[in-house]
C-alpha cells in the first residue's frame, strides 16, 4: 500500500530527489494527449509510492507560461483536499511531477469499475463535502479549478479525498505579463475568458461565454459532477459533446433527465440531494451559492462521516489502480461504449493537453483523436467563442439554413447542431474502418462492438430527434425526414468541393516544389 | 495585549499601522520564540495582511475602494513597512506569505495623487532588490520573492537598477536551478528585465554586448537542458525583432560564431526549437550587409538548408511564416560568394 506522508498544518516540507535515477518507475496508470501519469516508487525514500506526471513540454508549443503557472500554483497550495506535488523537474523534454499516489485512483474509475449505476447518497455526500472544502479552498485563494468532475477527485487507501489536476485552472491574482495588464480588480467582478474544462461539465456561460466565467463556473461543474456520482455519468453523455448542442442542453438538466437514459433504474434521493444540485445548476451564475455557502446546505451539514466510511463501502474489493487503468484500456479499444471509462483513466492526474482530447471524447480510439477532434486547439476556441456569441435563446430561434459553412464549430444555431449529425456519420465509417483494421490483426469482441454499436444508433437516433424538434420548431415540420436528408447532401457536398479545393492546393504545392528542385539542380 | 483589538480596527491606516507593530515584533523576537502570546499574535498578523489584501483586491462582497486604498498605500510607504514585510516574511507561515506577497505587488500599481509612491521608495530603498533576487537561492522563499520582484521591476528605475546590477549575471543559473517552479519563475523574471522597458534593455544590452551575449550562447543556448533552449531561443528572438533593439540585432546577426550555433538550433529534434531558431536565423539571412564570412557559411550549407526548409512546417497554417520561409529560401539561392571564396556546394 501507499506511503503517504502526512502533511501537517506547518509541513516541514519533505525534499524529494529532483533527479530522475531516484525514482523507479513501476506502472503507467494513466495517459492523455501530452502526458502519461505512473506509478513509481522514490528509492531514496525508502522507495515510498508517488505517481508521476509526465508532461511532454514539447507538445505545447506556445510558450511554457500555463505549465510554469500550474507548477507554482501546486506548490504554493497547502490543503488537505488538495493534491500537492512533491516536487517538479525537467527530464529532457519532459517535465516530471512528482505527487503523492493515491491508490484508489480517482472517483470516476471507481464509479466505472463498480459502481456503475452510481454511488450511494452517504458516499456522495463524503466525496463532494470533502471536495467542496478544497474548491472553497481554491476559491478563497483566487483560483478557479475550471475542471470539476470525478474523474479528477482521487482516493487514497485510507479514504482521503483530494482535488487533482490543475492543468487548466487559472488564478485571479495573476498578473498578464505579457499585456501588462491587471487582471484582477476585485474577485466579484473577475471575468476569464478562454475556454476550458470538459464539455458535459461546463458551465453555459463559459459554453457561451458572453460573460466569461467566474467563481461560479465551477459550482456548475460541481453541481454537474454530483449528478455524475448519483447516476455513474454526467447527464446527456450518452450524446457527442459538441458545444452547439451544449449551448441548448446545458438550459435544462433535471434529475429527470436520466429517465429517459435508463428508465429501469429508479433511484430515490433525497430532497435536501436534490436542492442542493439545484442551486448549483441555476442558469445564473450570480444566484448559485458560494462554495463557502454551499458547505452550510444541510446537506452536507447532515453528513459527518470519517474517511473511513469510504474505505468499507467505496474501496473494498476493488481492483487497484493499474488493474482497472489495464481493463479500461483493453476495453476501450473496441468498445464505442468506452469514453466514460477512457475519459476518466486518462483523467486519473490530469495533463494540460487533455482537454482537447477530451472533448472528442466520440472518437474512440487513440488515433481518432488525433484524426479527427471534436474541437481544435484552444486558441481556435477563443475565436469560436466569440463567434456564437448570440446568447442562448437566440441560437435556437437564429435562422440557419442552407448558408451554413462546413466547419461545425463556427456555425451557430441548428447548423450546428446538423454538423453534429453529419459529423456522427462520418465518424461512423471512421470507426467501422478502424473497426475493419483491428479485426484483420487481432480479432474484436463482437459482442462489445455490437453493444457500442447499438449505442451509436441509439445515440445517433437521440440527436434526429433533436434535429427534428429544432425544425419543427422552426415551423418546418412537415416533411423534415427529406430536408433532413437535404442537409446532409448538401454537407456532402461542401465537403466534397472542399476536397476538391484541397487537392487543387496540394496540386499547386507540389509543382512548386517541382519548380524549386529543379531551380536548385540548375544552380 | 488584547486591548490593542478591543476596539475594531476601522481605517486602512490603523490596519497599516497594527501590521507594522506586530511585524517590529515578529523581527525583533525571531522565530523560535517561546514568549508567551507569540502564536496569537502571529494570529492576528495573519488576519490583518489577509484584511490588507481584501482592501486592496475587493472580496467576493466588495469592490476594492479607490480611497481605501490609496490611504492604505500611503501610510504603507510613508514608513519603512515595506521592508518588514520583505524581511519577515520567512518567519510567516504559508497562507500569510502568500497574502503578504499579493498585498506587495498589488501596491505596486497603486497611485496616489496619480504618483507611484511605491517607486519612490524603493528607489530610496533599493537594497531590497538584492532581498528580493537572493530569494532564488533559497526554495521556501524564492516563488514569493519571485513574484514581488517581477512587480517591482515594472518600475523602469528599478528595473534599471537590477540589470545593472551583479544579479544579472546569477540569472544565468537561476534559470537553469533543478527545482522546475523555481527555474520557471526565474524565467519569467529574466523575460521581463529583457523586455519589458525597451530604452533601458536597449541600453543595457549594447552596454554589456560583450559579456551577455557570450554568456546568453554559451550558458543558455548551449545548454545541454532542453527547456532552457526552448526560452531561451524565444527569448533571443523577442530581444533581437524589438524595433528598440535594432543596434544589436545588427550587431548580433554579423558573427559566424551566432550563425554556427543558431544552425545547430535549427537541427535540433525539438520543432518548437526549431521554429524560434527560424525566426533569428532568418534575421542573419536577411541582413543586407552579410560579412564574407557569414555568406560563405550559408553557402556551404545551402543544399542542407533548403532541404530542411522544403518540409519544415508550423503545426497551424501561419502565412506570415511561410512568407519569411521562402523569403529566406529565394536569399540562399541566391546567394553569390564574396570576395576570393569559391561556392562549394556539399
Amino acid at each position: 500500500m501507499a506511503q503517504k506522508d502526512d502533511q501537517e498544518d506547518e509541513p516541514k516540507k519533505v525534499l524529494y530527489p529532483l533527479d530522475p535515477n531516484s525514482y523507479q518507475i513501476l506502472d503507467e496508470i494513466g495517459r492523455g494527449m501530452s502526458a502519461i501519469v505512473y506509478k513509481a516508487i522514490c528509492i531514496p525514500m525508502n522507495n515510498s509510492t508517488v505517481a508521476i506526471k509526465a508532461i511532454d513540454l514539447d507538445q505545447s508549443r506556445s510558450d511554457l507560461d500555463n505549465i510554469r503557472l500550474e507548477a507554482k500554483t501546486l506548490s504554493l497550495l497547502s490543503h488537505q483536499n488538495i493534491l500537492n506535488a512533491h516536487c517538479s523537474f525537467t527530464v529532457d523534454q519532459s517535465l516530471w511531477v512528482v505527487m503523492p499516489f493515491m491508490s484508489a485512483g480517482s472517483v470516476q474509475s471507481i464509479i466505472a469499475s463498480s459502481f456503475p449505476d452510481g454511488l450511494s447518497e452517504l458516499c456522495i455526500a463524503v466525496v463532494l463535502k470533502e471536495t467542496l472544502c478544497a474548491l472553497a479552498y481554491l476559491h478563497d485563494q483566487g483560483h478557479l479549478h475550471r475542471d470539476i468532475k470525478a474523474g479528477n477527485i482521487l482516493i487514497d487507501s485510507n479514504g482521503s479525498v483530494k482535488l487533482a489536476d490543475f492543468g487548466v485552472s487559472a488564478s485571479i491574482y495573476e498578473y498578464n505579463l505579457s499585456h501588462g495588464s491587471y487582471v484582477s480588480s476585485g474577485s466579484s467582478s473577475l471575468r476569464f475568458t478562454g475556454f476550458a474544462g470538459t464539455p458535459y461539465w461546463m458551465a453555459p456561460e463559459v459554453v457561451i461565454s458572453h460573460s466569461g466565467y467566474s467563481l461560479k463556473a465551477d459550482i456548475w461543474s460541481f453541481g454537474i459532477t454530483a449528478l455524475e456520482l448519483a447516476h455513474g455519468r454526467p447527464p446527456l453523455s450518452h450524446l457527442p459533446p459538441s458545444k452547439s448542442l451544449f449551448m441548448k442542453l446545458t438550459k435544462r438538466f433535471r434529475f429527470s433527465d436520466y429517465d429517459k437514459e435508463d428508465g429501469k433504474k429508479n433511484k430515490k434521493f433525497s430532497r435536501a440531494f436534490k436542492d442542493m444540485v439545484g442551486l448549483c445548476l441555476d442558469q445564473d451564475p450570480s444566484k448559485r451559492p458560494s462554495a463557502e455557502k454551499l458547505l452550510k446546505h444541510s446537506f452536507f451539514r447532515g453528513c459527518s462521516k470519517s474517511p473511513d466510511f469510504l474505505v468499507k463501502n467505496l474501496l473494498q474489493g476493488l481492483p487497484n489502480v493499474e488493474q482497472r487503468y489495464k481493463e479500461a484500456k483493453i476495453k476501450g479499444q473496441f468498445s464505442l461504449d468506452s469514453r466514460s471509462e477512457k475519459d476518466d483513466q486518462e483523467d486519473i492526474m490530469e495533463g494540460e493537453k487533455v482537454k482537447q482530447r477530451r472533448i472528442s471524447g466520440w472518437n474512440f480510439n487513440v488515433e481518432g483523436f488525433e484524426m479527427e477532434p471534436v474541437f481544435p486547439g484552444e486558441k481556435e476556441e477563443d475565436d469560436i467563442v466569440k463567434q456564437v456569441r448570440f446568447g442562448g435563446e437566440m441560437i435556437i430561434q437564429e435562422k440557419g439554413g442552407e448558408q451554413s459553412d462546413v466547419s461545425c464549430h463556427s456555425s451557430p444555431g441548428q447548423d450546428g447542431a446538423f454538423c453534429n449529425v453529419a459529423q456522427d456519420i462520418s465518424n461512423v465509417d471512421i470507426q467501422n474502418l478502424a473497426i475493419g483494421g483491428e479485426n484483420c490483426e487481432g480479432g474484436y469482441n463482437k459482442e462489445v462492438m455490437l453493444k457500442g454499436l447499438l449505442l451509436l444508433k441509439k445515440s445517433l437516433e437521440d440527436q434526429r430527434e433533436k434535429v427534428v424538434n429544432i425544425i419543427v420548431s422552426l415551423g418546418g415540420g412537415v416533411d423534415d425526414e427529406r430536408s433532413n436528408e437535404e442537409q446532409l447532401k448538401q454537407m456532402n457536398e461542401q465537403l466534397r468541393i472542399e476536397l476538391e479545393n484541397e487537392k487543387g492546393k496540394n496540386h499547386a504545392l507540389e509543382s512548386m516544389l517541382q519548380s524549386f528542385k529543379s531551380r536548385l539542380s540548375n544552380e | 495585549m488584547k486591548g490593542i483589538f478591543k476596539s475594531k480596527p476601522k481605517t486602512p491606516t490603523d490596519l497599516v499601522r497594527q501590521t507594522r507593530d506586530l511585524l517590529t515584533y515578529v523581527d525583533r523576537v525571531g522565530i523560535e520564540s517561546r514568549e508567551p502570546k507569540r502564536d496569537e499574535k502571529m494570529a492576528d498578523l495573519g488576519k490583518l495582511i489577509r484584511e490588507l489584501k481584501s482592501i486592496l483586491y475587493g472580496s467576493s462582497e466588495a469592490e476594492p475602494v479607490s480611497d481605501a486604498c490609496s490611504q492604505l498605500t500611503q501610510e504603507f510607504f510613508r514608513e519603512n513597512t515595506l521592508r518588514l514585510f520583505i524581511v519577515c516574511l520567512p518567519k510567516l507561515n504559508l497562507e500569510t506569505r502568500k497574502d503578504a506577497t499579493q498585498v506587495v505587488a498589488n501596491l505596486q500599481r497603486q497611485q496616489v495623487q496619480s504618483k507611484l509612491i511605491a517607486c519612490e521608495y524603493l528607489e530610496k530603498n533599493i537594497d531590497l532588490m538584492d532581498i528580493l533576487i537572493a530569494g532564488y537561492e533559497d526554495p521556501d522563499m524564492a516563488l514569493h520573492y519571485g513574484a514581488m520582484l517581477r512587480e517591482c521591476i515594472r518600475h523602469q528605475s528599478v528595473a534599471r537598477y537590477v540589470l545593472e546590477s551583479e544579479h544579472m549575471k546569477k540569472f544565468f543559473d537561476y534559470i537553469q536551478l533543478p527545482n522546475f517552479d523555481i527555474a520557471a519563475d526565474a524565467g519569467a523574471t529574466f523575460k521581463e528585465l529583457l523586455t519589458r522597458h525597451k530604452s533601458t534593455v536597449a541600453e543595457f544590452l549594447s552596454k554589456n554586448y560583450d559579456w551577455f551575449f557570450a554568456d546568453y550562447n554559451l550558458k543558455l543556448l548551449e545548454s545541454t537542458n532542453y527547456i532552457t533552449r526552448r526560452q531561451a531561443i524565444k527569448l533571443l528572438g523577442d530581444m533581437l525583432l524589438d524595433r528598440s533593439n535594432s543596434g544589436v540585432m545588427t550587431r548580433y546577426v554579423t558573427s559566424r560564431d551566432n550563425l554556427r550555433i543558431l544552425m545547430n538550433l535549427l537541427r535540433e529534434q525539438s520543432k518548437s526549437i526549431q521554429i524560434e531558431a527560424f525566426h533569428v536565423f532568418k534575421l542573419f539571412v536577411a541582413n543586407q550587409n552579410k560579412p564574407p564570412d557569414i555568406v560563405s557559411i550559408l553557402i556551404t550549407n545551402r543544399n542542407k538548408l533548403l532541404r530542411l526548409f522544403a518540409d519544415f512546417k508550423t503545426d497551424k497554417e501561419d502565412e506570415q511564416f511561410e512568407a519569411d520561409k521562402s523569403q529566406v529560401v529565394k536569399e540562399i539561392a541566391a546567394l553569390e560568394p564574396k570576395g576570393n571564396e569559391h561556392e562549394q556546394a556539399g
